[in-house]
């Protein structure tokens, strides 16, 4: 058995996803565009005329519009699930994503009722605990699975947007 | 290597790129095969060189809101409530309205809302659910249908559903709610009688908010919030429903 628990922390890593009027692939597009169908929608219970078209606008006079993160990630549920279950984006040096993830937020960076483009979002996932188990460079090497005569590793690039969210017992 | 282990592990790596597109399948090929240039047909060929195939990953499709559904039960359990609403134009002699999306939710059995209970700032399961809340768009008759449990009630409130309608291009025409019948055979008493716990409603008639002294239907002393509602404990409930609009 090779214990991987010695001299390794247990670690949550957080990866920030930001999604906007630039992103490319189809996944975040339609994530986009489903999620500023859904904020057009849900706004209109916090502002019924349109007073405050922009949306950091509307939250500094109407607190309560910060339910709509809440209210709008419904649209983007379908498309988290897409995933089943692996964070995007942060690949191993070989190129595969590898990271488990259940739990994820949702925020409205910026948005517009007259105006696509000025519609942002960011998804945070963060990930099922993994092991760290070394830094090497600028890559964290990565323990998922223990194994009895071997255990399956990854290193991963340190990043803009990927974080250590917390350390466990 | 064990091979077991590295099955398991290839397994898991492999399961991204095989990710089984939820729905719309079918569309969603057609629209990406919209955009390709195939071969010229019988094999003679141009000079253009088909470019090379690579992989997208988790190849995504277009999903619609998550809360685009007629079954809005989820987990919750209950005495089955089907619930029809007609939505009707003001501004067409009341004529049926097609095309408009209509919202609804309401509490669960004991009398519990759905994202209500963590704040907004705070991770969340993607897999879990809005219970009790889904959005339909009419028919050419102007209706929609939704599979869901009877509603339960809380301190304050008769027992009700929510309902916001927008028009196809989303701009919101109306927020209302739906009361029920209330009396003696009625289901709202039936329900919440001895006879209802054994469905899981357990919370019988004393404090209950009767619709006259209820601070929404109260003034509604034409009835027009007033549902209808047929069936049986065991059969379930229908609760049917008109809502005129202006749109």
């Amino acid at each position: 058995m090779i214990n991987l628990t010695e001299n390794t922390r247990t670690i949550r890593l957080q990866y920030r996803k930001r999604i906007n009027a630039q992103s490319v692939s189809s996944w975040d597009k339609w994530l986009w565009e489903g999620t500023y169908k859904e904020y057009k929608l849900q706004v209109q219970n916090f502002d019924p005329v349109g007073k405050y078209p922009m949306f950091t606008e509307l939250l500094r006079q109407e607190p309560k519009a910060e339910k709509l993160h809440f209210l709008v990630s419904a649209a983007a549920r379908g498309y988290l699930q897409q995933l089943n279950g692996i964070i995007p984006d942060i690949r191993n040096t070989v190129g595969n994503t590898l990271l488990p993830f259940s739990q994820f937020r949702f925020e409205i960076l910026q948005s517009h009722i007259q105006n696509i483009q000025e519609h942002q979002v960011a998804v945070d996932f963060y990930s099922e605990p993994v092991k760290w188990l070394d830094t090497i460079g600028a890559h964290v090497l990565i323990g998922l699975h223990e194994g009895e005569q071997e255990s399956m590793t990854h290193l991963v690039a340190l990043q803009p947007g990927l974080n250590i969210y917390s350390i466990l017992k | 290597m064990q091979r077991k282990h590295f099955l398991r592990h290839g397994i898991a790596a492999l399961g991204v790129a095989f990710v089984a597109p939820l729905a719309s399948c079918k569309k969603d090929l057609d629209d990406a095969d919209s955009g390709s240039t195939y071969g010229s047909g019988n094999g003679s060929g141009g000079t253009c060189t088909i470019s090379p195939t690579e992989t997208e990953g988790p190849f995504p499709t277009k999903t619609p809101s998550s809360l685009e559904r007629s079954d809005i039960r989820d987990d919750r359990t209950g005495v089955a409530l089907t619930i029809k609403i007609n939505i009707l134009n003001k501004n067409n002699n009341c004529a049926a309205l097609a095309g408009a999306l209509v919202d609804i939710w309401h509490c669960d059995k004991d009398g519990y809302y759905s994202e209500y209970g963590g704040t907004s700032m705070q991770s969340v399961n993607y897999t879990g659910v809005h219970f009790l809340r889904g959005r339909q768009v009419t028919d050419a008759n102007g209706l929609v249908t939704y599979t869901s449990i009877f509603p339960g009630w809380y301190q304050g409130r008769a027992t009700h559903i929510h309902v916001h309608i927008y028009n196809a291009s989303g701009a919101s025409l109306l927020v209302t709610q739906i009361a029920f019948p209330e009396g003696s055979n009625s289901a709202v008493v039936t329900i919440n009688s001895n006879a209802g716990t054994s469905y899981g409603y357990s919370k019988g008639m004393t404090g209950y908010t009767y619709n006259a002294s209820d601070n929404i239907f109260s003034d509604d002393t034409a009835g027009v919030e007033l549902s209808t509602v047929t069936g049986s404990l065991s059969e379930g409930y229908v609760l049917t429903h008109s809502i005129a609009v202006s749109a």
